[in-house]
């Protein structure tokens, strides 16, 4: 029986192994990720069956919770530790090529420390230990936006370290709200204990709470670190930053609002946020011709509004339809970032008018490019078509009319993300004169192996999850339902051992 | 009908065999699309249902049907692909990315045959997005303008769609299901008013396809830009999938009962749809006339045409919308017909443009013969199927007692009969400019679609009860009245149409025409440039009759039938545009104001509670 609390302490101890092994060579050094995320997700599979009938307690040190720290690993925290895996692996896949500049072997150690932080939130039980969590996410962020040491890169960090600073403070002062209140760190604890608060005092909290993480999960107008950051960093950390960092703080806030606030009265408010970052976030995508990471950034800003608008829908299908969104976007998301670090490198530019025609010397990159590119604006038979589908039924289904408004603006907004992602796509395949004439640098060739099997292996389980969504939907409704089933959670925690 | 869904499987099979060999794939494209016409014309008369689908998350199952409104439908997608493809094989030749092009016309095809055998709106849905991705990427294809008028196409067509995407999942709310008959059911039991929600929003979704005026700003473009065998299947089939929307919509899931709640005071929905109608025939039609990119004048006849379908179906007597339905088939014989030669004409002599070309008819017989019969069609002369469609729609426009919308039908008709003229004049008749005398027929792979079209035309022309049964098959399955024909009259209670007696009639004429001349003396043969130029000298090719034809139309009209809904978006995008600048500087760069936001941010929300106590 494999312990739960390994899905942490792998990538922990791989972190602190890599400079070691650099010190030797730095060739092992970069398989290092690889191994360890790949670990995590066989363990995490194996896993799974288990966790879908029963949620797992593990109490770290060994004291009864709610005097422990424990990891919760329900439904809806293994699913995201899977997908933080199976993700991470395929980008330290990709890194293994694309990482050039030195000291590399840092590079390994911030990234596993990313994916630690990552793995702890989601699978955490404790609200400190979520904060330590999330602020090792965050400084492994920001060092890894720095990474490649130009002026872009560094000013970007700098702009992103200073916002995360005061999100993260304010986290921490809500925290210590929390605990003079109730004198405990425990969340299933926590939860017990919220409804004899009064509501005023726990309504600053979450404020506290919800802005606080809302730095990180990028909602309007906290987002403003995010179009810099992952434009500036280098490709394969901007996906790991795309796909999965601002997904935690999303996952925060969730969890604050359901299982610990019970906050039903704030749900519709935080639906209309997300509709707000979603409309600027497409508004602002589409004008971005001069940088394709640009463009991609704000694309992900659009996105979490729709996600976070998801989760403000309150009813099973709604949360549903947010998780499912959140994976279809992390996969789709990823490899376009991923695809874009190679179109960048051989077209020499990432101004969209120096990219076309590129399909011609690239059409592995450019179809999976494409294949994403679908995906996000929600065209069958690709992935991102049936999760759409279900956050605006549940949004119907609510029959509040606040709640159709809001899902007519979402497909509203889908046809100004329609326009720039098309608009790419053609530039990629369609214009940029005949064959005979050259494109670019003349050195644009296909992207290399290590950059093609993970581009391509998520352009498959897009297509794949797009015409079977069956391979993800039943994990995803159980952690949907986990997350509303808020005396479930502290019944499994708190009668554990 | 397993056969039917399984068979689409085959379509990535059309894109590796271009990596063998060409002709491999050109075979199995070919083949392809012969064998869908193989095996919807197996269904005919059927009425089957075939689950293959279960999302057990949003509780549908997926479900095909084919009844007889399907297979009418069906036959023409499968047919006029068939056509397409084989023009396509000399037509495309040595052009690049072959095996993408071959792919994409296979995936239209099958997408396009999914959305008429969907037994449920989701499978309608998500075979109409592909329809329309497809759709996109083979219109941009050309590269160079076309680029330009894809991108107009596919946003509208998202838009579109969002629209029914909305409506579809309003329906499964309130019905719990997406079944077209559970919908139908569950709508009877709605407000009027949420009915009339639902209709506009799929009235946008298959307007934006079908091109009704003011949605129609893509078609001009995307049609005259996409390659000539594409542009064919767009103008004929693709667009026309609106109509097939409309006529679900309207008749399957809302149903007449259900249409005739909808009314403010005198004015019903119906009424508003047949004005609608009325301007999509007037305003295009008169455009075409001004045109002189060959393909822009069929397709603004498109646009046009277009109109006179949504007529016949939104006036809903029986021979109305049997009027509708038939032209809608006749329509599309008849524009993929002159697609292709228009396709012929350019791949001979390199240029569309009607001011260039002229005398063709010497060098190209057999594109000239099928482009006069298809415009023949289009105009409505006796004894091609254009007649009988038209016939019907205005006997009933006349008899039910609306004159000015039989007034816009017939004007309708008379800008036809002017820009079916030009486009012939200036094409094949006239002089032949010196540049041209070289140019040989099309070869007969492209002559041979062409001439089974036209074909049609006249066989749907003589013989209309071949269709109509089909049609009057399609109205009883939704529930209307349908026509009564025989192979080719119409009984007098519904409308009193004998075409043989026309044909006979004609035979007859001609007949005696022919005894006539064959009596008189014999005409002397003239050459064309043997004119009378009062002494001086007759430049050949300085005198081209064909450049500025209609200049006097331009005059007059050209002023009050410009697009205006086409500068209305361009000025409705630049100021969107501006907005959205303007929206992008709140990221101004300066890290202060970042910070300054986060903090009002929670001020704000604090603030709130304590005021307004959310």
């Amino acid at each position: 029986m494999v312990s739960p609390s390994l899905l942490v302490a792998i990538p922990l101890a791989s972190a602190f192994a890599a400079p070691l092994v650099g010190l030797g060579s730095k060739k092992l050094a970069k398989c290092i990720p690889p191994l360890a995320l790949a670990a995590n997700l066989v363990i995490g599979l194996l896993l799974l069956p288990r966790v879908l009938e029963k949620a797992i307690v593990v109490s770290i040190g060994g004291f009864p919770p709610p005097f422990c720290i424990n990891l919760m690993v329900g439904p809806l925290g293994l699913s995201l530790a899977i997908l933080i895996s199976l993700v991470g692996l395929l980008i330290s896949i990709y890194a293994t090529g694309y990482i050039k500049t030195e000291p590399t072997e840092k590079y390994h150690a911030l990234f596993l420390l990313l994916a630690t932080g990552a793995l702890g939130i989601v699978l955490t039980g404790d609200i400190f230990n979520l904060f330590v969590f999330f602020e090792i996410l965050c400084v492994a962020s920001y060092g890894l936006t720095a990474y490649e040491k130009d002026r872009a890169g560094t000013e970007a960090a700098m702009k992103y370290l200073i916002q995360g600073t005061v999100g993260s403070t304010f986290i921490l002062v809500a925290i210590g709200f929390l605990y003079g209140l109730f004198g405990t760190l425990n969340m299933a604890d926590i939860a017990t204990k919220v409804p004899s608060a009064e509501p005023l005092h726990l309504f600053l909290i979450l404020a506290f709470f919800v802005v606080g993480f809302g730095v990180e999960a990028a909602i309007f107008p906290l987002n403003a670190w995010l179009p810099d950051a992952h434009s500036s960093a280098p490709s394969s950390v901007s996906a790991i930053l795309s796909a999965i960092a601002i997904k935690t703080g999303v996952y925060a806030i969730a969890r604050i609002t359901y299982t610990l606030m019970n906050a039903q009265g704030f749900l519709i408010f935080i639906s209309l946020i997300g509709i707000i970052t979603l409309v600027v976030g497409e508004i602002a995508a589409y004008r971005q011709k001069d940088d394709i990471k640009r463009m991609l950034a704000y694309s992900s800003i659009g996105q979490i509004g729709l996600i976070v608008f998801a989760i403000g829908i309150g009813t099973s299908l709604g949360v549903f339809g947010a998780l499912f969104q959140l994976v279809n976007h992390a996969l789709a998301k990823c490899l376009l970032f991923l695809a874009a670090g190679y179109m960048i490198y051989r077209a020499g530019s990432k101004k969209l008018s120096d990219m076309q025609g590129l399909a011609r010397r690239m059409p592995l990159t450019a179809v999976a490019f494409t294949v994403a590119a679908f995906s996000l604006v929600g065209l069958p038979p690709f992935a991102g078509f049936m999760s759409k589908l279900s956050i605006v039924s549940a949004a119907l289904k609510t029959g509040r009319s606040a709640y159709v408004a809001f899902a007519a603006i979402a497909l509203a907004a889908t046809v100004v993300e329609g326009g720039y992602f098309f608009r790419v796509v053609q530039g990629l395949y369609f214009r940029g004169g005949s064959k005979g004439e050259s494109v670019g640098p003349t050195k644009a060739k296909e992207a290399p192996a290590a950059a093609l099997i993970p581009i391509l292996v998520l352009a498959a389980l897009v297509i794949a999850i797009g015409v079977y969504p069956q391979l993800v939907t039943n994990v995803l409704d159980h952690a949907a339902k986990e997350l509303l089933d808020r005396g479930a959670y502290i019944t499994n925690v708190l009668e554990a051992l | 009908m397993a056969m039917e869904t399984s068979f689409a499987l085959i379509l990535p099979v059309a894109f590796l065999a271009g990596k063998v060999s060409p002709a491999l794939r050109n075979v199995v494209a070919v083949l392809a699309a012969a064998v869908s016409v193989l095996l919807v014309a197996v269904l005919y008369g059927q009425n089957l249902k075939l689950d293959y689908y279960a999302l057990p998350f949003l509780g549908v199952e997926l479900a095909m049907r084919t009844d007889a409104l399907a297979w009418f439908f069906a036959i023409a997608v499968a047919a006029i692909g068939l056509l397409s493809i084989v023009f396509s094989l000399r037509y495309m030749q040595g052009r690049e990315r072959l095996d993408f092009y071959y792919f994409a016309m296979l995936v239209v095809n099958a997408a396009m045959l999914g959305i008429v055998f969907s037994a449920d709106l989701l499978s309608l849905f998500v075979f109409w997005e592909v329809m329309s991705w497809s759709t996109y990427l083979l219109i941009s294809y050309r590269g160079g303008k076309a680029v330009a008028a894809g991108l107009k196409y596919m946003v509208m067509s998202i838009a579109g769609s969002c629209a029914m995407l909305l409506a579809i999942a309003s329906l499964y709310a309130t019905c719990g299901t997406l079944d077209l008959h559970g919908v139908a059911q569950g709508i009877a039991k709605a407000s009027p008013g949420y009915s009339l929600f639902i209709l506009l929003m799929f009235v946008l979704g298959f307007g934006i396809k079908n091109a009704i005026v003011p949605l129609h700003v893509w078609l001009p473009d995307a049609h005259s830009e996409a390659v000539s065998p594409f542009s064919a299947v767009l103008s004929s089939v693709l667009v026309r999938m609106g109509v097939y929307g409309l006529m679900l919509v309207m008749y399957g899931v809302l149903g007449e009962a259900g249409l005739a709640r909808l009314k403010l005071g005198p004015v019903t929905f119906r009424h508003v749809l047949c004005w609608v109608a009325g301007v999509t025939i007037l305003v295009p039609l008169l455009i075409a006339m001004l045109q002189d990119d060959a393909k822009r004048v069929v397709a603004w006849s498109s646009v046009g045409h277009g109109g006179y379908m949504l007529l016949g179906i939104a006036f809903g007597t029986a021979l109305g919308v049997a009027g509708g339905l038939f032209h809608t088939l006749n329509y599309a014989v008849c524009v993929a017909l002159l697609f292709l030669a228009v396709g012929a004409v350019e791949h001979r002599t390199g240029t569309r443009d009607l001011n260039e070309l002229g005398g063709l008819m010497k060098r190209m017989p057999v594109t000239f013969v099928t482009a006069l019969i298809a415009v023949c069609g289009l105009i409505g002369v006796p004894l091609t199927n254009g007649f009988v469609s038209k016939w019907f729609i205005y006997k009933t426009l006349i008899t039910e007692g609306y004159p000015f919308l039989a007034l816009v039908a017939l004007i309708g008709t008379w800008a036809t009969v002017l820009y079916g003229y030009k486009l012939i004049h200036n094409a094949f008749l006239g002089q032949l400019p010196s540049g041209y005398r070289e140019v040989r027929e099309v070869p007969f792979s492209m002559q041979l679609p062409m001439i089974l079209l036209s074909l049609a035309v006249i066989l749907f022309g003589v013989l209309p009860g071949i269709a109509v049964r089909a049609i009057g098959s399609a109205q009883a399955s939704l529930g209307l009245k349908a026509l009564e024909s025989g192979l080719w009259a119409l009984p007098p209670a519904v409308g009193e149409l004998n075409t043989i007696n026309i044909l006979s009639g004609v035979i007859a004429s001609l007949a005696l025409v022919y005894v006539a001349f064959a009596l008189a003396t014999k005409a002397r043969r003239v050459d064309q440039s043997d004119s009378y130029g009062a002494g001086s000298y007759v430049p050949m090719d300085r005198y081209q009759y064909s450049v500025n034809f209609y200049q006097r139309a331009h005059e007059l009209i050209g002023p009050y039938v410009r697009d205006r809904v086409d500068e209305f978006y361009r000025w409705l995008v630049g100021k969107a545009e501006g907005f959205f600048e303007q929206a992008r500087k709140m990221y101004s760069g300066n890290v202060n104001t970042y910070a300054a936001y986060i903090v009002i941010f929670l001020a704000l929300l604090i603030i709130l509670k304590l005021g307004g106590q959310i």
